[in-house]
């Protein structure tokens, strides 16, 4: 009779808390929203997040209206980060590749390997997953963000804390550093490990976005002299060079803080470098969109407030010269997706609602294909959804 | 009739206790760790109407979090009196790594919560509409509740600062 009444105790438990949302709390211990998104050239979407210790692959051959059966990267469960900006991703290559990157936790603090799977059959089948990094001391390898360059190119970029570890505890080195590996063969081996600057911020996604010339523009959240943690700019080539090192915000965030809220970055037809980033400087304070220059010593144009003050996770995409920046926003009841919208590139702007949700949500994408321009959201009562930003 | 009666007894039990074994995992944990959510704020005003008291929030994912658990350690072993809530925005599911970081980084006797609600949004706007997520975040709140705000690691001189300016204001 005792274990009969403890039985009906649990079940009782079980479902309470499974409808404990319905009271006004959404269960805390089985969301796991953070997912990526990405059109390939035939136009399928393709999405990858986070179910136990597997990355899931999904997709979508209707923008998002129907999807695929969830199907598994990697065959033996491992960790895998998805907190705040930690995320799995997907980059599809140029012969029908599949690149799938996720950030393993290991038992120390911080600490992560930059994992890698690949599919050279369509997502059919995956490789079993490697360690990106020749590293292998139980640190900081965080991160992970990847792109394919037009020359089929694969660029894996992270934050990494070999350098801090190797100065010592006495030198202060500030923040962590941004490392790099290449892939030239489809992802079945990586040249590296390559940095890219010293003292990044230790918490924050890193933008990347590949150039005409086969090099790949990388955009992440620096840690200035002595703490100011704005964004710097920088251009990693194939070989492992590293070229045009420089600052790219001047909001003056003098703080040691972990914002998880890294940049965006995108490219219109003429070169012009269009971003957006999250600040609580002492010039400015909120989420901003802005042209980054690239030429003299410089600066930011076009400067310009995304939203309120609830404003967060900002993303954006550019086709031609439309610019698209995508954001979330509570507004004291629901989460809302909106859209600030330029058909000039960046000088005038309108702004959409796009979606609410009454729950929790990930952080939204701009994704483009075929001159179109894709609003992707992951939220716990509607799941993925895909909105069009109408022309 | 008596087992029907002892079912129901323990079913209550169950319901009432429901809040703090959803949002802690059904294991017994090392710490204690109260359920924070969009009306926790309230509560707290409310318990500690006309005294100053600090809200705290780090994550067991923020590296400057981890430097500031000694200075809680030490203003409230210094300031007993001071009301010191430290908020865990983690989820549920990183219980063990909590339990962990407290090991190696003990916080000291100060009141321990962790985030109850999945829709963090909605926890972080009763507490602050500006409040996107980075740690960590710090509220003082002087005895009338006018609250002062700190963004990212504080130090103990600013702390043992703002305490002076409670303490000539009682005078």
């Amino acid at each position: 009779m005792v274990i009969r009444v403890v039985a009906v105790g649990f079940m009782l438990l079980a479902w309470a808390c499974a409808n404990a949302q319905h009271a006004g709390h959404e269960d805390a211990a089985r969301v796991e929203l953070a997912a990526s998104a990405a059109f390939d050239a035939q136009g399928v979407l393709w999405v990858v997040s986070k179910s136990g210790g597997h990355v899931m692959l999904r997709r979508s051959a209707d923008a998002g209206k129907s999807w695929s059966a969830a199907q598994a990267v990697n065959a033996v469960p491992e960790g895998i980060g998805a907190e705040g900006d930690a995320r799995p991703k997907i980059a599809l290559g140029t012969r029908s590749e599949v690149y799938v990157t996720w950030t393993q936790p290991l038992s120390k603090p911080y600490s992560g390997d930059i994992r890698f799977a690949r599919s050279i059959d369509a997502g059919k089948t995956f490789s079993v997953p490697l360690t990106v990094h020749t590293d292998r001391q139980e640190i900081t390898h965080r991160f992970d963000a990847l792109t394919v360059t037009r020359d089929g190119k694969l660029f894996i970029a992270w934050i990494d804390k070999r350098d801090m570890i190797a100065a010592g505890k006495g030198a202060n080195y500030q923040g962590a550093a941004v490392y790099f590996a290449v892939s030239d063969n489809r992802g079945a081996s990586f040249g590296g490990d390559h940095k890219l600057a010293d003292h990044s911020c230790e918490c924050c996604r890193i933008a990347m976005l590949p150039r005409d010339d086969g090099s790949v523009l990388a955009l992440w959240r620096h840690v200035f002299e002595p703490n100011v943690r704005d964004h710097a700019l920088g251009v990693m080539h194939a070989d492992g060079r590293v070229s045009a090192v420089r600052r790219a915000t001047f909001d003056d965030w003098a703080v040691d803080i972990c914002p998880h809220h890294g940049p965006s970055l995108a490219a219109d037809a003429a070169g012009r470098l269009h971003a957006v980033w999250f600040t609580q400087g002492a010039k400015r304070a909120g989420v901003f969109y802005g042209r980054l220059r690239l030429s003299g010593d410089g600066g930011v144009d076009a400067l310009r407030r995304v939203g309120g003050e609830a404003a967060a996770h900002a993303d954006l995409a550019v086709s031609g010269k439309r610019v698209v920046v995508v954001w979330k926003e509570y507004d004291g009841t629901r989460s809302r997706l909106r859209a600030m919208i330029s058909d000039n590139g960046g000088d005038t702007w309108r702004e959409r609602d796009l979606l609410a949700t009454a729950g929790a949500s990930d952080q939204p994408r701009a994704l483009t294909h075929a001159g179109r321009i894709y609003a992707f959201w992951n939220t716990q009562r509607e799941g993925f959804t895909t909105t069009v930003i109408a022309p | 009739m008596n087992r029907r009666k002892f079912i129901i007894k323990t079913n209550s039990y169950v319901i009432f206790s429901l809040s703090t074994v959803c949002a802690v995992g059904a294991a017994v944990p090392d710490t204690a760790l109260l359920p924070f959510d969009a009306g926790s704020l309230a509560t707290l005003r409310k318990s500690h109407a006309g005294r100053p008291f600090v809200l705290a929030f780090w994550s067991v994912y923020c590296e400057p979090c981890r430097d500031e658990m000694a200075e809680w350690d030490a203003v409230k072993r210094k300031h007993p009196s001071l009301a010191i809530e430290l908020v865990s925005t983690d989820a549920p599911a990183d219980r063990a790594q909590i339990d962990a970081f407290f090991a190696k980084y003990p916080p000291g006797p100060v009141q321990k919560w962790i985030f109850s609600d999945a829709f963090a949004e909605r926890v972080r706007y009763s507490v602050d509409k500006s409040w996107r997520g980075e740690l960590p975040k710090s509220y003082f709140f002087d005895a009338a509740h006018r609250v002062e705000v700190k963004s990212g690691r504080i130090d103990r001189a600013w702390i043992e600062s703002w305490l002076a300016r409670q303490a000539s204001r009682d005078r």
